[in-house]
C-alpha cells in the first residue's frame, strides 16, 4: 500500500486547487475580440463559434490588459501588481504595503 | 534645495514649522514676511496648502477674509488648535485639494500658496494656474512661493543637495516631491503676468506675485502647449543613448502635452504615448513626418509598458492629458490611438463618458511604434500578429544587455573597484611595491561583466525551456563559467587562477540573468516575486564565496 506522507493532507500546498490563472467565461463572452487585440502574447483566440478562449493560460503574465478592457467583464483573473522586474519584486517583498514598487520603471 | 525633505516633516505637524525653518535656514520666514507685505487688509483670500496655518492666521489677523485648505487632516487639526483667539477673525480651515475644492468664479482678490507647487506634476501645475485664474476677480493676484532650480554653478549644488535628501527619503520609504522645471513657461499662455519676483539663496527659493490677465478677451484662462521638440540629429541620438545606458534606474521625462508630427489638421489622427524621452523620439522618428497629433500623457518619464503596469499610464493620466491640452477643441478627430501596451493600465469601460468631458473612442494600436504608419493607413479591425505580439527580439536583448552592463558598473562595481585601484596605486607609490598586475586584474573584472552580458543577450532564447529565472540563472551561470574560464586560460594559462574566479564568473551571469527578468515582458510578476526569496539566499552565498576567493586571488596572484 502506498503510504500517505504526513504533510500531504494538512499542509497548505495539499489543499491548493489548480485553477488556471486566467479563463474566459463563455456565457458572457460576446466574441468582440478586444482581448485578442490587447494581449501582448496573443493568448485569447477565437474558438470557431464566435467566442474567445485562452489557449495556453500558463503563459499569461496577469497584466490585466484584457480583463480591464473587456466590455462584459467575462475574463476572470486576479491582477498581479508589479512589472516583473527583480528589483520591483524586492521592493514589494520588503514592504508589502508599498504600491509603487521600486519606482525605477 | 532641501525643501523636498518636508515630506518627512509633514508627519509631525507640531514640529513642522520649527524644523522647516531649520531646513530652509530661515528663508521660509522671510517668504512669509514677503507675502504678508504684499497683502493689505479687507481682501478675500484663498490659501492652498496652508499646512499649520502659520501664514493663514497672520493674514486673517491683518483683517482679511481667509479660506485655507490643506489635504493633510493632521495639519488642519493642528491649525485648528492654534486658531487665533482674537474676536472678529474671518478664517476658515478646510480639508481638501485643488482638484476637489470648488471656488466660485471671479470671487477672490488673492490666492496664496507657499511651498506646495512641488507636490504637483506638470499637468497639475497647469490645472492649478487655470483654477486660480478662474477663481480670481479681474486684476486679482496669485502669490506663490516654491523651491525652483537655480541657474549656473548653484544648479550643481542644488542637484547634489537634492540627491542627498532624496536618498534620505528613500530610506524612509517616502516619495520625493517633484522638481519644478517648466513652471514659468505656463504663466503667459494661461494668463498671468509677473508683477513682482523675489529670489532667495541664489534662486533656489523664489516667490512670485502674479497678476491675472485676460489673454483671450473671453474671460477664460488659456492653455499651454510645449514647443516642438527635436527628434532628429546628434542631440536626440545622445538622449537615446542616455536612456539606454540608464534604462533600469532613471526616469527621463519630457514636457507632457500635445506635439505635432508633420502638419496635422483638424482631421489628423491622434497618437497617444508616454512622456519618456526615448519613447517620444522613437515615436516621432517612426511616424516619418506623417501628419498626426502626438499626445504625450504625463507618465512620469517612464516608458509605456512599465508606466501602465505601475499606475503611471492609466485612465487618470489619459483624461488629465485630454483635459489639460484642450485637444477636443483643437481637432475634430474623436478617436485616440493608444499604444497596445498601455492596455495594462487603461480601461476603456471605466473611462469618463462624453458628458463628463471625454468624447473619444479608444483604439489600441500596435505594440511597437515602427508599425504606426501602417496601422494609421490600413486601420485594421484585427491587427496582424506582427503588430500585436511582443517579442524579446535580438535588438531588445542587446539594449537590455547594455543597460545591465552599465547598471552593474554604475551601481555595484565602480566605487569599490575605484577605491581598490587607488589603494593598490597608493601601495605601489608609497611602499615601492610592484603591484601593477593587480591593477590589470581590476580591469579584467570589467571585461568579465561585459562578456557575461553579451552571452546572456545573445543566447537568451536558448533558456526558453523554462520560465523559472532561477533555472535560467543557473544555466547561464554554468555557461559563463565555461566561456570565461576558457578566456582566462587563454589570457593567463593558470588553473589556480581559474579556480579562484569560478564562483565569481557564475555569480555575474546568475545575477545578470535574474535582473533580466524586468526586460523580457513575458515575466510574470507573481512568479518573480515567488522566486525572489530563493534568489536572495543563493545570491548571498555566491557573493560571500566569490568575495573570499577574489580576495585570496588578489593577495596571492
Amino acid at each position: 500500500m502506498t503510504q500517505i506522507k504526513s504533510d500531504s493532507c494538512c499542509s497548505p500546498s495539499a489543499i491548493e486547487i489548480d485553477i488556471p490563472r486566467i479563463f474566459i467565461n463563455i456565457a458572457t463572452c460576446t466574441g468582440c475580440g478586444l482581448c485578442g487585440e490587447v494581449c501582448p502574447f496573443g493568448l485569447p483566440q477565437s474558438n470557431g463559434s464566435g467566442k474567445y478562449e485562452i489557449k495556453s493560460s500558463e503563459l499569461c503574465i496577469e497584466c490585466s490588459a484584457c480583463a480591464r478592457n473587456c466590455p462584459t467583464q467575462a475574463i476572470m483573473l486576479q491582477e498581479q501588481k508589479g512589472c516583473g522586474c527583480l528589483w520591483d519584486a524586492r521592493a514589494r517583498k520588503k514592504n508589502p504595503s508599498n504600491s509603487n514598487g521600486c519606482g525605477c520603471c | 534645495m532641501a525643501v523636498t525633505y518636508m515630506r518627512k516633516l509633514e508627519e509631525e505637524p507640531s514640529t513642522y514649522d520649527t524644523k522647516f525653518t531649520t531646513l530652509t535656514k530661515g528663508v521660509n520666514n522671510k517668504v512669509r514676511d514677503w507675502v504678508l507685505d504684499r497683502i493689505r487688509s479687507s481682501q478675500l483670500i484663498f490659501e492652498i496648502g496652508c499646512g499649520t496655518g502659520a501664514l493663514a492666521s497672520k493674514m486673517a489677523l491683518k483683517g482679511n477674509d481667509v479660506v485655507a485648505i490643506d489635504k493633510n487632516i493632521n495639519m488642519i487639526n493642528y491649525a485648528m488648535k492654534n486658531y487665533p483667539t482674537e474676536t472678529d477673525v474671518n478664517l476658515l480651515y478646510q480639508i481638501g485639494t485643488v482638484e476637489d475644492f470648488t471656488v466660485e468664479d471671479n470671487s477672490k482678490d488673492i490666492i496664496v500658496s507657499t511651498f506646495m507647487l512641488s507636490e504637483l506634476k506638470p499637468f497639475e501645475q497647469q490645472k492649478l494656474l487655470r483654477m486660480a485664474w478662474k477663481a480670481l476677480k479681474p486684476n486679482g493676484r496669485f502669490i506663490l512661493a516654491a523651491e525652483f532650480i537655480p541657474s549656473g554653478f548653484w544648479k550643481r549644488i542644488f542637484k547634489i543637495k537634492r540627491w542627498w535628501y532624496k536618498k534620505k527619503l528613500r530610506r524612509l520609504r517616502l516619495k520625493t516631491t517633484s522638481v519644478i522645471k517648466w513652471f514659468f513657461k505656463y504663466l503667459e499662455p494661461i494668463g498671468f503676468e509677473i508683477n513682482n519676483h523675489k529670489t532667495w539663496k541664489h534662486g533656489s527659493i523664489q516667490a512670485l506675485e502674479l497678476l491675472k490677465v485676460d489673454v483671450n478677451g473671453n474671460n477664460k484662462p488659456g492653455y499651454y502647449r510645449p514647443r516642438a521638440k527635436k527628434f532628429k540629429g546628434i542631440h536626440s541620438q545622445i538622449r537615446i543613448y542616455r536612456c539606454i545606458f540608464t534604462g533600469q534606474i532613471d526616469h527621463v521625462p519630457i514636457e507632457p502635452g500635445l506635439y505635432k508630427s508633420g502638419n496635422p489638421n483638424r482631421n489628423s489622427p491622434i497618437i497617444v504615448t508616454a512622456n519618456y524621452e526615448y519613447t517620444y523620439i522613437k515615436v516621432m522618428r517612426d511616424l516619418k513626418g506623417l501628419d498626426a497629433w502626438v499626445l504625450c500623457v504625463d507618465s512620469d518619464g517612464i516608458n509605456v509598458w512599465c508606466a501602465a503596469r505601475g499606475d503611471d499610464f492609466g485612465n487618470n493620466q489619459l483624461f488629465e492629458a485630454v483635459e489639460t491640452t484642450n485637444i477636443t477643441t483643437i481637432t475634430d478627430t474623436r478617436t485616440l490611438i493608444l499604444p497596445q501596451l498601455s492596455a495594462g493600465g487603461v480601461s476603456i469601460p471605466q473611462l469618463p463618458k462624453k458628458s463628463e468631458g471625454f468624447p473619444f473612442k479608444i483604439t489600441f494600436g500596435p505594440v511597437w511604434s515602427k508599425h504606426l504608419p501602417q496601422f494609421i493607413k490600413e486601420k485594421p479591425g484585427r491587427k496582424s500578429d506582427k503588430m500585436k505580439i511582443a517579442k524579446f527580439s535580438l535588438s531588445h536583448r542587446i539594449r537590455a544587455g547594455i543597460t545591465h552592463t552599465t547598471f552593474l558598473f554604475r551601481k555595484i562595481f565602480l566605487l569599490p573597484l575605484l577605491a581598490l585601484a587607488l589603494i593598490i596605486l597608493g601601495f605601489n607609490v608609497l611602499l615601492g611595491l610592484n603591484w601593477y598586475n593587480k591593477l590589470y586584474w581590476i580591469g579584467e573584472i570589467f571585461l568579465w561583466i561585459i562578456v557575461a552580458n553579451i552571452i546572456i543577450s545573445l543566447l537568451f532564447p536558448i533558456s526558453e525551456f523554462t520560465r523559472r529565472f532561477i533555472v535560467k540563472g543557473v544555466f547561464f551561470g554554468a555557461l559563463n563559467v565555461i566561456i570565461l574560464s576558457t578566456l582566462t586560460w587563454i589570457l593567463h594559462n593558470s588553473i589556480i587562477f581559474i579556480l579562484l574566479n569560478v564562483c565569481f564568473y557564475f555569480w555575474i551571469a546568475f545575477f545578470s540573468t535574474m535582473s533580466f527578468s524586468g526586460d523580457t515582458m513575458y515575466t510574470n510578476p507573481r512568479e518573480i516575486q515567488g522566486e525572489y526569496p530563493i534568489f536572495v539566499r543563493i545570491n548571498k552565498i555566491l557573493i560571500i564565496i566569490s568575495l573570499v576567493f577574489l580576495v585570496i586571488g588578489l593577495i596571492i596572484y
